[in-house]
């Protein structure tokens, strides 16, 4: 993608989410939020977060490839448990990086 | 003046806290846009315009895995609908102010300011007199909580643009084996798992997660955008079926 393809999508982003920010307190100030639209907005998190976690682990191209030998996969899977244990998310991020450098130590070092 | 100036700094003051989480996440992104081929002044551009993490981080990775315009689009803008609901939440108190104070604090409304702020409108009602049951607000000539607004707002905006620029400086010295850009999903993770704890967020992860899997040979990663909806789909269902067996 180039600089200028970019930059035009980064300002429709940033638009985009200007309005949600300005739209109950500017364009539709004396209005309420629909409850349908509040209860889809509290789905967006999860719903995001999960479709990217599942593609970055289990696709490549477009291919769905579940490579078990993967310290990408064990250090995730590792992390995950971190963080559902401790909902901390600095900790979460630690420990998965720290298991992705000693899985890959470890298979470097032909110990397998 | 002087209130103003003090609910100001009061903002700034209570803000601080937050920018030991807030941060990594800047360093991080600037890291990773880096790694991802982005030119450092449209990065650095990127955390002014879009000045979401979540959202700059989706860029960020998409792009990485060769993700066209149309889906990151997509996906980076639809996770920001959250926002939609901290609007609403701070309306009632910032209707009265003027045009460009509105648009001024709309833009600084994130994740971590709106935490802030909304805990300084909330509580000064609380702390009315106690002759009244409802929670009375300031008259709007004495009420200057929008500086203290004003305040998180800011801070977190310098320290966000600060933390992208020296992620920036310091990605391309960043070897890739390092793998720094693994940081990202894994921020996405204990962020998802912070999330469970809502009601239909279950169904909605598993769904979304599947369906990301399930449609991965659509072109351009658009399979994400199916995912992410009918992830949402399936949250709201779910949610509505347990209010309905609540109910019986």
């Amino acid at each position: 993608m180039s600089d200028t393809e970019l930059l035009v999508l980064m300002l429709v982003v940033g638009g985009i989410t200007f309005l949600y920010r300005y739209a109950m307190i500017g364009l539709f100030a004396h209005r309420e939020l629909p409850h349908w639209l509040a209860r889809l907005c509290q789905f967006v998190a999860p719903a995001s977060f999960a479709a990217l976690i599942a593609s970055t682990l289990f696709v490549t191209g477009h291919d769905v490839h579940v490579d078990m030998s993967s310290p990408k996969l064990w250090a995730a899977c590792v992390a995950g448990l971190v963080a559902w244990k401790t909902g901390n998310v600095l900790a979460t991020i630690a420990t998965g990086m720290v298991i992705l450098y000693a899985l890959k130590w470890l298979l470097s070092a032909n110990l397998f | 003046m002087a209130s103003r100036s003090r609910e100001f700094l009061t903002g700034c003051r209570d803000e601080l806290p937050l920018q030991f989480g807030c941060i990594p996440f800047g360093l991080l992104y600037g890291i990773a846009a880096i790694n991802a081929g982005i030119s450092p002044w449209l990065a650095q551009l990127g955390s002014a315009i879009v000045f979401a993490g979540a959202s700059q981080l989706v860029i960020v990775q998409m792009l990485t895995a060769g993700a066209a315009a149309l889906p990151i689009g997509t996906t980076s803008s639809v996770i920001n609908l959250r926002h939609l609901l901290y609007s609403a939440s701070v309306a009632p108190y910032v209707r009265h102010l003027s045009r460009p104070w509105r648009l001024l604090l709309a833009y600084l409304l994130t994740d971590e300011a709106y935490a802030v702020a909304i805990l300084r409108y909330q509580k000064s009602a609380v702390n009315a007199p106690a002759s009244t049951d409802e929670p009375t607000d300031p008259p709007p000539s004495q009420d200057f909580r929008h500086w203290y607004f004003l305040g998180c707002g800011f801070t977190l905006w310098f320290f966000w643009q600060l933390s992208s620029a020296i992620g920036i400086f310091f990605g391309a010295t960043i070897p890739p084996e390092w793998d720094i850009d693994f940081a990202v999903p894994l921020t996405f993770i204990a962020l998802l798992a912070l999330l469970m704890r809502q009601q239909g967020a279950a169904t909605t992860a598993v769904v979304a997660g599947l369906a990301a899997l399930a449609f991965a040979s659509l072109p351009y990663k658009l399979g994400l955008v199916v995912a992410i909806m009918l992830g949402l789909f399936a949250g709201v269902w779910a949610s509505k079926k347990t209010q309905a067996t609540n109910r019986e």
